[in-house]
This record gives C-alpha cells, sequence and structure tokens, in this order.
C-alpha cells in the first residue's frame, strides 16, 4: 500500500475499468492461477475462490489487526480481488493473533480461538521453505533466527546441526521466520496456500 | 385545525450533525486503529517524534475513558457498509444482497447484520442516504460549491435523467457480482468507497483505486448533474427506494398553509417536488424541504403513501384565481372568520 500512489491507483483505475469484463472472465475461470504475486490471505481465511464470494471488502480485518500486516489490494491483482486483504510475510507478517477473524462479518476469515491446537488445525495460510543456497545455516553460519522467530517452534519448525532449519507439515504459515530473515533476500519463504481452507 | 410543530424545520440541522458525526466517525477509527498498533508494539520511545505527538493525542483523547487501549478500542471498528458497535454488528443491506448474490449462498449470522438497518428503511424510509451516508455529506457539500461557482457565474452541470437508471445499475451490479464470484457493488458504491479510502489513507499510507471512481463521481455531479449520482446511478440509492416504498414516516405537504413558492422544489437534493406532493419512493426524509419552506407549510405524517396530488397551495395566487366549489366554500369561511 505504501507505493500505492495516486498517480498509480488512476492508471489502475481506468485499466480496472476497461479491462473488467476481460479479468472477470480470467478470475471465474481460475482465482489462484491469474495473479504472479505471492501473497496470503489473512489467518483462517476461506479458499481464494469462497473467499472472495464472501468477502465484501470493508476492511475490517485490516482495522483491527494490531500488527499492521493485513494490507489491501488496488487493480494489480484482477477486478475480482480489488480491495481485498492479503498480506506480504517479508514486508510484515501475521502474528496469529486471530482478531481478524473475530471481526470478519461475512466468515471469509473463520473466527478461530487463539490457541495453538485450534491455530494447528484450522490456519493453512501456507507453508514455509528453507533456500539452502541461501540459508546461513546451510552454508556454515551458524544463525536459527527464523526458528527463534516462529510461534511454534519445535512444531512447525525444527533446527538441527548448526540450527539448519527443518520445516514440517504442521507449518501454518504466518510468515514469521521469512520476516525475521537476516539474510538477503530472504533464505525461507512461506509458499502460499491459498487453496486449502 | 392540525397542529403544527415547528422544530421540524430544524431537523435539517441535526441531520447535519449527523452526518458530520459519521464522517468523523470514520476519519477517527483509523486513527484510533493506528494509536492501538502503537501501544500493542510497546515501543514508544522508537517513534519517530511526529508519531509521538500522534500517540500523545490519541492518548489524552481516549484515556477518560478505556483502561487498555489494545482491547477497549476494539469496541468500534469498521465503517457504513460494515461495522461492528460494542458488539452489535451491523451492514449495509447492499453488502448482504451483493454477497448473496457473489456467493449463491446465505450465512445467516451476516444477513442477520442488515436487519436492522432494513428494518429502519422500511420505517424511515431513505434516510441511510440523507441522514448517515457519509458520500452523502461529501456530495451535498459538492452541490453546495456548484451553487457558489453558479453565484460566481460559472455553469455547473444541471442535465437531467431517468431516475430508474439506478435499478439498473443496481441489477447490473448483482448480475456482474453473480458473473465474478465476487462483490461487484462495492466498487460503484459511494459510502462504501469512502468508508474504505478513508481508512486507507490514513492507515495504508495511500488512497486505493476507488477515490478514482469516487472523484468521477464528485465531477460528474459537478459538471454534467447537480445530484446525477446519487439520483441517476447509486445502486445502493436504489435498493433503500425500493425498501423504503412502504415506510411509514412521510413529509406531508399542508395544502391550506402552502404558498407555492416552489423553494420545495428547488431544494430537493433528489429531484423531487414536495410543492405538488410528488415524494414517492425516493425521498429521504432529509427535511431540506422543511427547513426551506417560508410557510412551515411541510410536516411529517405517518401513512403508507403519499397524498395524492392536493392542488395548488391555499396561500399561493393560483388557489384564490381558480374558481371550484371547494375554493369557494374555503373563501366564504375565510371571509366568515374576519
Amino acid at each position: 500500500m505504501r507505493r500505492r500512489t495516486f498517480i498509480q491507483s488512476m492508471g489502475g483505475g481506468a485499466l480496472a475499468a476497461l479491462a473488467t469484463s476481460a479479468t472477470a472472465a480470467n478470475a471465474a475461470a481460475s482465482p489462484s492461477a491469474r495473479s504472479t504475486k505471492r501473497y496470503l490471505r489473512p489467518p483462517g481465511a476461506l479458499a481464494e475462490e469462497e473467499f472472495l464470494s464472501r468477502c465484501i471488502h470493508c476492511g475490517q480485518c485490516g482495522e483491527a489487526c494490531p500488527n499492521r500486516c493485513i494490507k489491501y489490494f488496488g487493480a494489480e491483482n484482477g477486478a475480482a480481488a480489488i480491495d481485498t486483504p492479503y498480506i506480504e510475510p517479508r514486508e510484515k507478517a501475521c502474528i496469529l493473533c486471530m482478531k481478524c477473524g473475530d471481526v470478519c462479518p461475512t466468515g471469509a476469515i473463520r473466527p478461530i480461538p487463539r490457541e495453538a491446537g485450534a491455530i494447528l488445525e484450522h490456519v493453512h495460510m501456507g507453508k514455509a521453505k528453507v533456500d539452502e543456497n541461501l540459508c546461513l545455516s546451510f552454508q556454515g553460519k551458524s544463525c536459527g533466527v527464523c526458528y527463534w522467530a516462529c510461534p511454534l517452534p519445535d512444531v512447525a519448525i525444527t533446527v538441527g546441526y548448526m540450527e539448519q532449519p527443518h520445516v514440517t507439515d504442521a507449518c501454518v504459515g504466518c510468515g514469521l521466520c521469512e520476516r525475521s530473515c537476516i539474510q538477503m533476500p530472504q533464505a525461507i519463504r512461506v509458499m502460499p496456500n491459498r487453496d486449502a481452507t | 385545525m392540525r397542529v403544527r410543530i415547528f422544530l421540524w424545520r430544524h431537523l435539517n440541522k441535526l441531520r447535519w450533525v449527523s452526518l458530520s458525526l459519521v464522517f468523523a466517525m470514520l476519519i477517527i477509527l483509523p486513527c484510533l486503529h493506528i494509536y492501538q498498533t502503537y501501544v500493542a508494539a510497546h515501543a514508544y520511545d522508537l517513534l519517530a517524534p511526529s508519531e509521538k505527538r500522534f500517540y500523545d493525542v490519541m492518548e489524552s483523547l481516549t484515556a477518560p475513558f478505556i483502561n487498555d487501549p489494545a482491547e477497549d478500542l476494539d469496541a468500534v471498528k469498521g465503517n457504513t457498509w460494515s461495522g461492528n458497535f460494542w458488539g452489535l454488528k451491523l451492514s449495509d443491506p447492499l453488502a448482504v444482497l451483493g454477497q448473496m448474490a457473489a456467493g449463491f449462498s446465505l450465512y445467516w449470522p451476516f444477513i442477520l447484520t442488515a436487519l436492522i438497518p432494513i428494518a429502519v428503511t422500511a420505517f424511515f424510509g431513505r434516510v441511510f442516504c440523507g441522514w448517515i451516508c457519509p458520500a452523502n455529506f461529501l456530495y451535498e457539500l459538492n452541490s453546495n460549491l456548484a451553487a457558489w461557482l453558479q453565484w460566481a457565474g460559472l455553469r455547473t452541470g444541471a442535465r437531467r435523467f431517468d431516475k430508474r437508471i439506478k435499478y439498473g445499475v443496481l441489477g447490473l451490479g448483482l448480475l456482474l457480482s453473480a458473473a465474478t464470484g465476487s462483490i461487484m457493488v462495492a466498487a460503484v458504491y459511494p459510502p462504501a468507497i469512502v468508508g474504505r479510502e478513508l481508512y486507507y489513507v490514513i492507515a495504508q499510507g495511500g488512497f486505493g483505486v476507488g477515490m478514482v471512481f469516487f472523484v468521477g463521481t464528485l465531477l460528474f455531479d459537478l459538471l454534467v448533474s447537480r445530484r446525477g449520482f446519487c439520483r441517476y446511478l447509486c445502486p445502493g440509492g436504489a435498493l433503500y427506494s425500493l425498501l423504503g416504498r412502504y415506510r411509514l414516516v412521510r413529509v406531508r405537504r399542508v395544502v391550506e398553509s402552502c404558498n407555492d413558492c416552489q423553494k420545495c422544489n428547488a431544494v430537493c437534493e433528489f429531484a423531487l417536488a414536495p410543492m405538488t406532493d410528488g415524494f414517492g419512493q425516493e425521498c429521504t426524509n432529509c427535511a431540506a424541504c422543511m427547513a426551506v419552506c417560508p410557510t412551515d407549510a411541510l410536516t411529517f405524517d405517518i401513512r403508507l403513501f403519499d397524498h395524492p396530488e392536493q392542488g395548488p397551495g391555499h396561500l399561493g395566487r393560483r388557489y384564490r384565481r381558480e374558481p371550484s366549489d371547494e375554493n369557494d366554500a374555503n373563501k366564504a369561511a375565510e371571509e366568515a372568520a374576519a
């Protein structure tokens, strides 16, 4: 949103107005295939297609987010996704406070209690992936920052020899590891999983 | 003789207070949100000087009312499109209808949030448009700007279109929502846009695409047609008009005290004709006509239908010239009284 200047949105708006029908057709065909951007939906969000049909673009999830990690799409991700919430973990990651689900009026983001069990069961924003060619711990410099950043340490991520991180299937994809990675570019990234609930 | 309540000519001021309060709320809520995030971050010392000033101002504003900003300020969130007031969730009926169209499904917890707005509309008509809508606030100011420009000798738009176009926009918006599987009416509904964009510009660092559309509608109103968007195009206005078709509270013209001055017709933001009893389903009960009426001939009444046209006002010239039995009888009565 920082880069969403007025000029850009002018161009985007005109584009959106012109291409509404075209993008809409694409959106109907495959909601997750049209974007090249790597983004997460807020924790507890329904699968992409259902999420888009439920979300009324009211902005309350962002207004409830104490970490201000929820941002909103302009026209860059297709007409169907305008004003829908997303998270870019490298800029600001989700702290799994689950306030957005409480405040969502339509259930597009489901209300989930703030307990490790419920979060592990219901939150599937994505899964972190380590690039061993970039990760300092795999290059002989013991690091482990991602492990310490993880809200579910030893459950979602384990560290072995030289603090080398291993992501387990329990990872919910909050992105705090990606946010905290000291390598540039980041050696651990969350791969979005927007089609599962 | 009917007892007239002269207080009603002051209702228009109350309406401006209401509009201003809603608009102020849309500005203050994002500010409170930012303040909450500062509190949650526990990093006052790391804030920039301007942020510290902001923090101090918000703290002094809220401290008398709350204990824990991070939690207590969650009580009020959202905007007129959908909001949460101390646990009471309210949504615009158009949000519910649009979501139903987009999802082909009924999600009851959400549908129930529109119940109170629908009930209010059924009783009082399209009051959302006149009394609450944050876009209406800006459109009316825009309308006043147009009046100043005219006074300065510039020409502003005064074209008229068919008021039924907005029902088409509503239908088309719902069809598009159903076709795309996303609530498209939200992108062309000014109050939703204004609520969102104020939040974006305050808490997210810049306007979104909706602002382009909204500025476009302001220019349309200014250059093409006075209040054109609300009158002819707004999908939400169309829905509220339909919901308020059989409203109970209606403006009524008291024909005995009307002098046919036409001021009410000129002031009506929705191009209705109070002077000829032409209110219909699109009246917002905004009371602007009451405020301008020099003889207090407009009043509220509890009725399911409008009065049929009552003819020229009894204080006007036309009434005195027109010969009719009723007219003569009235004149005789007036002379007798004198």
